[in-house]
């Protein structure tokens, strides 16, 4: 009988759990987080004496990959320049595929001189560099390739895979990542990459991640039974960097564009990673002539579900966006009908 | 007749069992190491063009290795024994293992391009603004 309700056990709470963050809340990164600062300024001249560096006094797999993980996203910056000359490039061979190879190969190794001399780079540089200092740490690691949406892609013209991150396997399960994303974004005056390290896209929860990644083979969702299609991908809502710091999955809406009657409510759900003040969620109400913040009252908290029921009092066409403070979570547009 | 074994010839064989330990000792360490057949490799690294400058070679497990010079010669810093698994890998290349067998004295390396397709969505804190709404 013992037996029988362990198992029972072991069926509903172990393997039901997606691989996550969460699986690791007894892990302290303080320890490798202080080695990632004290080897900031490591070269990549001699990549098994860094991942040496990084992981010789760490206990755990998932410590050690932290510290590799964390330096790649620390020390190696984004440059737009170069992904923007790639950009333009990949989308003139689009449909010539022997340019394009030529084009890769040669840009492959401006990628890799560039890495070495500046430590810059583009997402793929992140994912190969996380991959290499992970394999160095017997660490099984692989690099993903697929789709990826952010607020200002145009999604009309997204039909060439456009982005890579990682998944990595501790403890016996996969894990997702992605190290161009965790390492910073651009300043918003200078629009120039600035670093500022972002954990929740460290072994993010494979739900919020299937909201704005969509990898090219399908076993990396990482998720069990169905799989978002392309075309929920592209319909789906635009969602931040910071959703990721504090959600774990976006369930409602799931498109971007939405329409409802006026007068009636409209519900926001998504699923917290960790706890937030009632008070603290925003919404910012967006129409051709103003601005509004407004602070519902109708918010419920409930097993670490978030829920948020709004009536729209006027007709029309509304960019929503969700706050935590000030931290920007999702948009959303909105049509109110009469 | 029984034999009577005075303090002093206890202390004799104590001093002789201890000169043979003591005696015996650096024999047998001798042996040891002599039987562990260490050995000093040397070998290159290049690709299809030629010699690779910078690519590391380290001992699997360890934290002992050394970098290629210009010519993309290297000689391994410590013995290595049979069996012992060099890893060798240069940014941009596939890694590769080695194994130093029996008759190893020179390991010659020919690392291979790492084929990727290099792309890159750049993240941003902007927020979303739809084009219906302008109009």
């Amino acid at each position: 009988m013992r037996i029988f309700l362990i198992h029972i056990y072991l069926f509903v709470f172990v393997f039901q759990s997606y691989a996550q963050i969460s699986d690791f809340q007894q892990i302290s990164f303080e320890k490798a987080d202080e080695i990632v600062l004290k080897y900031k300024d490591e070269t990549l001249h001699n990549l098994p004496d860094l991942v040496y560096k990084l992981t010789s006094e760490l206990d755990t797999d998932a410590e050690r990959f932290r510290a590799i993980f964390k330096w790649v996203c620390s020390s190696i910056a984004n440059d737009y320049k170069l992904y923007n000359r790639n950009k333009r490039k990949r989308l003139r061979y689009k449909n010539d595929s022997v340019r394009l190879n030529e084009w890769n190969t040669k840009f492959q190794k401006i990628v890799f001189r560039k890495l070495l001399k500046d430590r810059t780079t583009i997402c793929t540089g992140y994912a190969y560099l996380v991959k290499e200092l992970a394999n160095l740490a017997d660490i099984e690691c692989e690099m993903v390739h697929g789709y990826a949406r952010t607020s200002t892609m145009n999604i009309e013209t997204l039909d060439t895979p456009n982005h890579s991150w990682n998944a990595v396997k501790l403890n016996g399960k996969w894990y997702l990542c992605d190290p161009t994303w965790a390492s910073g974004i651009p300043n918003p005056e200078t629009y120039r990459f600035q670093f500022d390290f972002n954990s929740g896209f460290f072994l993010s929860d494979p739900k919020i991640f299937a909201v704005n990644h969509h990898p090219l083979d399908k076993k990396w969702f990482l998720l069990e039974g169905a799989t978002p299609s392309f075309q929920a991908f592209l319909d789906a809502p635009i969602i931040y960097g910071k959703a990721y710091t504090y959600f774990s999955d976006h369930s409602y809406p799931q498109k971007l564009n939405n329409e409802v009657q006026k007068n009636k409510s409209f519900n926001f759900k998504l699923q917290l990673q960790k706890e937030i003040e009632k008070e603290d969620v925003n919404l910012v109400i967006e129409s051709s002539f103003r601005e509004r913040k407004i602070y519902p009252d109708q918010i419920s908290i409930q097993d670490q579900s978030l829920s948020i029921d709004y009536k729209f009092e006027f007709s029309g066409y509304y960019d929503v966006h969700l706050y935590i403070k000030d931290d920007l979570i999702s948009t959303y547009t909105i049509e109110v009908t009469r | 007749m029984k034999t009577q074994v005075t303090f002093t010839q206890k202390l004799w064989y104590v001093t002789i069992l201890m000169v043979a330990v003591f005696a015996f000792n650096p024999m047998y360490g001798q042996s040891t190491s002599s039987s562990q057949k260490g050995k000093i490799i040397k070998g290159t690294v290049s690709d299809l063009k030629g010699p690779l400058e910078g690519a590391n070679i380290i001992l699997k497990g360890e934290n002992q290795g050394t970098v290629t010079n210009a010519k993309g010669e290297f000689k391994f810093p410590v013995a290595l024994e049979t069996g012992d698994v060099l890893v060798i890998s240069f940014l941009g290349y596939e890694s590769i293992e080695y194994r130093i067998k029996t008759d190893t004295t020179f390991v010659k390396a020919v690392l291979s391009d790492e084929v990727i397709e290099f792309m890159g969505a750049v993240n941003t804190n902007k927020r979303y603004k739809s084009k219906k709404r302008k109009n």
